[in-house]
């Protein structure tokens, strides 16, 4: 009878202990929140799969737990850079946290734009929560350091690379395969060179001629940042062409002055890229990154590269993806001794994209957006974020026997960003990004349709490149 | 006396917002046109550049061919929305039209339809591959109709798609004109002998130019700006096919952040579209402005 006293006296007192613990842990936010009560923070991103489950989960959890609202506003890529970087030039302090696009963060930074988390959090330790810490992330948090300070500046919400993507279940039909031998003599399996991408799609093309599929999808908007992006971050690294062909040193963008924008190899990559249209649907003239990964779930193409963020719906997804359980995926065919050169560091095969989230000077409630990135920083909320929007920006996040089960499912694509995540590279770090953009992209849509030659296009577009670096003063 | 005083105390809150609004922006704009700006350059500040800017406009191929391009535009879809609008406001004028007050309803729902909407709408029915208009070309006239990579597809169709949407405001202005006419000069032109085309060109023109021009004027104007219909439609695109001037200023002041040369281009275009509606005014009254 003692004993029993005794024991049933130490399990209430574990439970206490525990009870209390929990409580403790808890209340933390609330108790950090304290002095926000009644605060309203705004944000704005690009809608992605993984910033809809901020607007629609994460948000309303974080309010629910601290009792300070957030407004969400997810809209197009376009729209988002517009009213973001509008806010924060004229200082109006709209938004408290805005998206950072890994390809802007030199820009935001140079134009001293954001708040720095790290200090910001070293100066008020009351609200620097105890789960949150940097080095739960990936190398992928090194793009949104400060590069002097080393201190964070965003706080990574998304990541994910462009693989390669193909239909399985036509790759590993016998009929087909034996079809592919016949016409071309070699093996039906995915391409790991440009000659191998082609044939594909070139046999596809004839396959699918009555059944509304076509051999490759091709993200070539022709009016759109979204083709500069595929061919200069996707396509072009593939066949050793890297950061837009911009030398990082002196800024020469043409062969003649130690560029590489108009090489041969940016022009041998210019001709297959184009080339692939003719195997391409119909839509991909006007197709941004969404409508190549609707033409993929769509079942319109055997293979293409598509944004990992959109590879689990469509290998997952019934609802949305007339391709699930058929995904398989791989890394994107490159040249001769790329794939040696990325090993060894000195190169990459395409694109490490993703994002954060990160703080404009021009917020008048910083206080409340550090609480709530560091919220959506904890480790505890980042599988079901990564189920729902395939996107992993922590180590931890691999081992979950959730993200481990949806692997499966999606034939490896989180094993392959794991091991081989080092195989790609996020855009260069230039604060110029969007001025060249905005004057080389053009040459691009002009060789997409057809108006001028690729190895002309690239031509105009160094020389364009160049004459705009020169008068933004980089390029003496 | 008293009553201007009065009259002018009236009009001064408009006239302050208007100053504010309208007349200050403009100085701005006058005064970054003789600077350098653009934020994201190694010198981020304002550096003088006297009349540069508007020396590298009258040289620059992109902003020569978006000007034509946007002139071109404005002439086909005012001339069309006129002709058309006249034609539609005597038929739904028309006695013998069953059903007019039903008509007169629907064909005014396209004005109260967003910009940005008719754009998406239109570029829904024309994404090729899967929009209804490319599908029902082929099918119909074997036409592999595509605006994102033919350049007279999506010219046209920015035509067509400005027509559809503002046509309705001509015909409303032309109605409301037509139905203000006396009626005894008509009469008069009759008992005289003249037939129906030299009534309209010789009688009712004349009568109704009041309308016309303050119609085309406003049209004009709209169509010199178009920005947000055509943004939805093509992007500017194919390559750069339908970039008319508001777009190409848009993109050079917001993504390119070039504010020097997007204010030198935006005051140019300014004086165009001044100069244009000068002309106009002159060649449809005879008169050169200032008259009573």
């Amino acid at each position: 009878m003692n004993s029993f006293v005794k024991a049933a006296g130490a399990g209430f007192i574990a439970l206490g202990l525990l009870n209390s613990t929990a409580l403790a842990q808890d209340s933390w936010w609330k108790t950090a929140a304290q002095p926000l009560q009644g605060a309203t923070i705004r944000g704005i991103s690009e809608s992605t799969p993984a910033s809809k489950y901020v607007e629609q989960v994460l948000g309303p959890k974080f309010t629910a737990e601290t009792g300070i609202k957030v407004e969400f506003e997810a809209t197009s890529w376009d729209q988002m850079y517009d009213k973001a970087i509008k806010d924060m030039e004229a200082n109006t302090g709209i938004y408290d946290f805005v998206y950072i696009e890994q390809d802007i963060v030199y820009t935001y930074l140079a134009r001293n734009f954001l708040v720095d988390i790290t200090k910001s959090l070293a100066d008020n330790p009351k609200i620097a929560s105890p789960d949150f810490k940097p080095d739960n992330f990936t190398t992928f948090l090194n793009y949104f350091k400060d590069p002097k300070s080393g201190d964070v500046m965003g706080v990574p919400m998304e990541a994910f690379i462009k693989p390669y993507l193909y239909r399985k279940d036509l790759f590993d039909d016998p009929a087909i395969q034996k079809a592919y031998k016949d016409a071309t003599g070699a093996d039906l399996k995915p391409a790991t060179t440009h000659e191998e991408y082609t044939q594909i799609a070139k046999f596809f093309t004839e396959y699918g001629k009555d059944k509304e599929l076509w051999g490759s999808t091709v993200q070539a908007a022709s009016s759109h940042p979204a083709s500069f992006y595929e061919f200069f971050e996707s396509i072009a690294p593939t066949f050793g062409v890297y950061n837009w062909g911009i030398d990082g040193t002196t800024f020469a963008a043409s062969v003649a002055n130690g560029g590489q924008m108009n090489s041969d190899a940016a022009k041998k990559a210019l001709n297959y890229w184009v080339g692939l249209l003719q195997y391409a649907p119909p839509e991909s003239t006007s197709s941004t990154w969404d409508e190549v990964a609707g033409s993929f779930a769509a079942g319109r193409a055997a293979q293409g590269l598509v944004y990992g963020e959109n590879a689990a719906w469509i290998a997952t997804d019934a609802n949305k993806s007339t391709v699930v359980g058929k995904v398989g995926v791989a890394l994107p065919p490159v040249e001769p001794g790329v794939m040696e050169a990325a090993e060894a560091g000195k190169g990459y095969i395409g694109y490490y994209d993703g994002g954060a989230f990160g703080i404009p000077h021009s917020s008048k409630n910083k206080d409340a957006a550090l609480l709530f990135l560091q919220y959506i920083g904890q480790p505890s909320v980042q599988t079901d974020w990564a189920l729902a929007g395939s996107r992993i920006v922590m180590n931890s996040t691999y081992d979950d026997p959730k993200i481990v089960e949806q692997d499966k499912a999606m034939n490896g694509y989180y094993s392959l960003m794991r091991e081989d995540g080092k195989l790609f590279a996020g855009a260069p770090p230039y604060p110029f990004h969007a001025q060249v953009l905005q004057v080389a992209a053009p040459f691009i849509y002009k060789a997409i349709v057809g108006e001028i030659k690729p190895d002309e296009a690239l031509d105009q577009a160094a020389a364009a490149a160049e004459a705009e670096l020169q008068k933004l003063g980089y390029r003496k | 006396m008293r009553q201007s005083n009065v009259g002018w105390l009236f009009l001064a809150p408009a006239s302050l917002i208007l100053f504010v609004v309208g007349f200050v922006p403009f100085l701005y704009i006058l005064y970054v046109g003789f600077f350098d700006w653009n934020t994201n350059a190694v010198d981020p500040g304002l550096r003088w550049a006297g009349l540069q800017n508007y020396r590298s406009l009258v040289f620059d191929p992109t902003f020569l061919n978006s000007l034509t391009r946007t002139l071109v535009f404005a002439f086909i879809v005012v001339v069309s929305e006129l002709l058309l609008g006249y034609v539609l406001a005597r038929a739904l004028m028309a006695d013998r039209l069953p059903g007019r007050q039903f008509f007169r309803t629907i064909h005014t729902l396209p004005i109260v339809v967003a910009p940005i909407a008719v754009g998406a709408t239109w570029r829904l029915l024309c994404v090729p591959g899967l929009g209804i208009l490319p599908h029902y070309m082929k099918l119909w006239f074997g036409i592999d109709y595509n605006i994102s990579t033919n350049a007279y597809h999506a010219f046209g169709t920015a035509i067509l798609m400005d027509i559809w949407h503002w046509t309705p405001f001509v015909t409303l202005s032309l109605m409301a004109g037509l139905t203000a006419l006396p009626k005894e000069p008509l009469e008069q032109a009759q008992i005289d002998g003249g037939n129906k085309l030299q009534i309209f060109w010789y009688v009712i023109v004349p009568m109704l130019k009041p309308v016309l021009l303050t119609t085309v004027f406003i049209r004009l104007m709209d169509a010199l700006r178009s920005v947000d219909e055509i943004w939805m439609l093509t992007k500017g695109g194919p390559a750069e096919a339908t970039r008319f001037i508001g777009l190409h200023i848009w993109i050079n002041v917001f993504p390119k952040t070039d504010y020097g040369y997007g204010a030198a281009m935006s005051l140019l275009t300014l004086y165009v579209t001044i100069v244009l509606s000068w002309l106009l005014f002159v060649a449809m009254t005879g008169r050169k402005g200032g008259a009573q």
